[in-house]
């Protein structure tokens, strides 16, 4: 299982009861790799479908159009070779951290011992061996959302998917996050599909940006971030590209206005 | 653990006045519960003697006291508690179960809801009582006849407030158990039913104060040869007063020990892990 990840032009329609005019095309003839081991974010503004693009990468939606491959693998549904980490977290309020990471380790095979071994290993990993047996309503948003990733870590999948997992913390514990998960990031090297609406945290993140906008959306902007890590908000060149990429999102902006003003 | 730490950071002699203190506030709190017990009862036996009542209505304690030991001595004291406790709990068990499985279904099964949505309303605008004079057609002065509408009556408060648990779900949790690799029959047990747990249990209490309040009545109506309701129509049927009065009693404590041993664990089985119910001391 190396990880790799292919999106072959991938289209997404979301058919209405009331006929083909209301129907509406987020996004069309997306394609694009993730090579094993590279972390990548997509940005767009909200309602872009970037999220129902992670959602059918995760085999939780269907595309209308087109497939995803894992290793070459065709997906037709959600597998243990893909995990996600929620933005509303998604914990189980009826587990303690240790059995909400577990939860996922029970479709994997594995014996008793080996399952609290490796729910041990990734608690260690995000920080919160101390909180083992507490319920998620004890825990604050940063630890909940150290709980998700864990929980998703933990089946060792071959790709990781991440929707807006910090879009529900407050800017303090964002930052902290976002160190923390790249910090994780260099440890376990894991293929890594995150969604987020905030360039600053994509560019601070990933090895390439993807900007997905327009209607319906297609893929705009690719961007490389060449960064060593961990990476310096401040720094020239982190500047740099977050101007490259917030320009390139007001002319998508600007171009998808025109647009709508020549339908009218 | 804060406890742990503040006895250990005490002085050597602290610890028993402490249970000093404990008791004194047990004494304290026992006092205050009690003293408006004791006023309606010195009430009653004021009334009882002086207060030119017909003995019949308002028989004095002792009689209701001697009406007590003649129901422990005759043996229907147990007889009684037994049967209707049993009663109880076959058909509070039997509709909670059914009411549990029907209500899991409805909340993950669109069909299954769809299907029942408006039976289901029909079936909660009749209250369970209403149902008597049919059970005693089909199945006579008997038990049955009694235990069918309790179960029925369980069951169908269960299922809705399952139904509404399952249905409420945070849909996030359903998407991230599909992730995590459970499906099908799985979600159910894994995801579903605990999901719903405090939704569930509140059926439970709900059901069992309900099946309690028929139960007595059934026991009137369907004449069973025991059972606390049975009792208090018998005593009545027989100018027996003094025995109303203490059927009732026990009664009265019966469905506080009910509370007391059932429902309040019930409830507090959800606080831990939901911090749903509040109120609870």
């Amino acid at each position: 299982m190396t990880g790799e990840l292919r999106i072959d032009h991938l289209s997404k329609v979301y058919q209405s009861d009331k006929g083909p005019l209301a129907s509406h095309n987020v996004f069309d003839d997306v394609t694009f790799g993730v090579k094993a081991g590279e972390f990548v974010s997509v940005i767009g503004p909200s309602g872009c479908g970037k999220s129902t693009l992670l959602n059918i990468i995760a085999g939780l939606d269907r595309a209308s159009q087109g497939a995803v491959f894992i290793d070459e693998r065709a997906v037709s549904g959600p597998g243990m070779d893909r995990s996600m980490v929620f933005q509303e977290f998604a914990l189980f309020p009826w587990l303690n951290v240790r059995d909400n990471i577990i939860f996922g380790l029970k479709s994997l095979g594995l014996s008793a011992a080996e399952r609290g071994a490796r729910a041990a290993k990734y608690i260690k990993l995000v920080g919160l061996d101390r909180f083992s047996d507490y319920y998620p309503n004890r825990l604050s948003g940063g630890m909940r959302q150290r709980v998700g990733i864990a929980r998703a870590l933990a089946v060792e999948p071959a790709v990781l998917l991440m929707d807006e997992p910090f879009g529900s913390l407050d800017a303090l514990t964002r930052r902290s996050m976002q160190a923390a998960l790249s910090d994780i990031y260099l440890r376990t090297r894991k293929t890594v599909l995150f969604i987020t609406h905030d360039i600053d945290e994509a560019i601070y993140l990933s090895d390439r940006v993807l900007l997905l906008s327009g209607e319906p959306s297609r893929l705009s902007l690719e961007l490389r971030i060449d960064l060593p890590r961990p990476r310096d908000h401040r720094s020239g060149a982190f500047q740099g590209h977050v101007e490259t990429l917030q320009q390139a999102i007001i002319q998508s902006r600007s171009a998808s206005s025109i647009n709508t003003e020549a339908n009218l | 653990m804060t406890n742990i730490t503040t006895n250990s950071a005490r002085p050597v002699l602290a610890p028993a006045s402490a249970a000093g203190r404990g008791f004194i506030n047990f004494v304290r709190s026992f006092v205050a519960a009690s003293a408006p017990i004791m006023v309606i009862l010195i009430g009653w036996e004021l009334l009882a003697h002086f207060g030119d009542m017909p003995a019949s209505l308002f028989p004095p304690l002792e009689a209701i006291f001697r009406a007590l030991m003649r129901m422990v001595a005759d043996g229907n004291l147990l007889a009684d508690v037994s049967g209707t406790f049993r009663r109880l709990f076959e058909s509070v068990f039997i509709g909670a179960a059914a009411g549990t499985i029907f209500g899991t279904m409805m909340g993950y099964f669109r069909w299954c809801e769809r299907a029942f949505i408006v039976p289901m309303n029909f079936l909660l605008a009749i209250p369970g009582t209403a149902l008597f004079p049919l059970s005693m057609i089909w199945f006579g002065l008997t038990e049955m006849a009694i235990v069918s509408i309790l179960i029925y009556e369980v069951a169908l408060t269960v299922t809705v407030t399952t139904w509404t648990g399952v249905k409420t779900i945070d849909v996030a949790l359903i998407r991230a158990a599909h992730i995590f690799g459970a499906d099908g029959f799985s979600i159910v047990w894994r995801v579903l039913i605990p999901g719903a747990l405090p939704s569930i249990i509140t059926g439970y209490r709900i059901a069992f104060s309900r099946a309690w309040r028929i139960l007595i009545v059934a026991e009137m109506l369907v004449s069973v040869t025991s059972g606390l309701g049975y009792r208090l129509y018998y005593a009545r049927e027989f100018f027996q007063y003094d025995l109303v009065y203490a059927g009732l009693f026990i009664v009265g404590l019966s469905g506080l020990l009910i509370e007391r041993v059932i429902i309040r664990p019930l409830e507090l089985i959800t606080v831990n892990r939901w911090g749903t119910v509040r109120e609870l001391k």
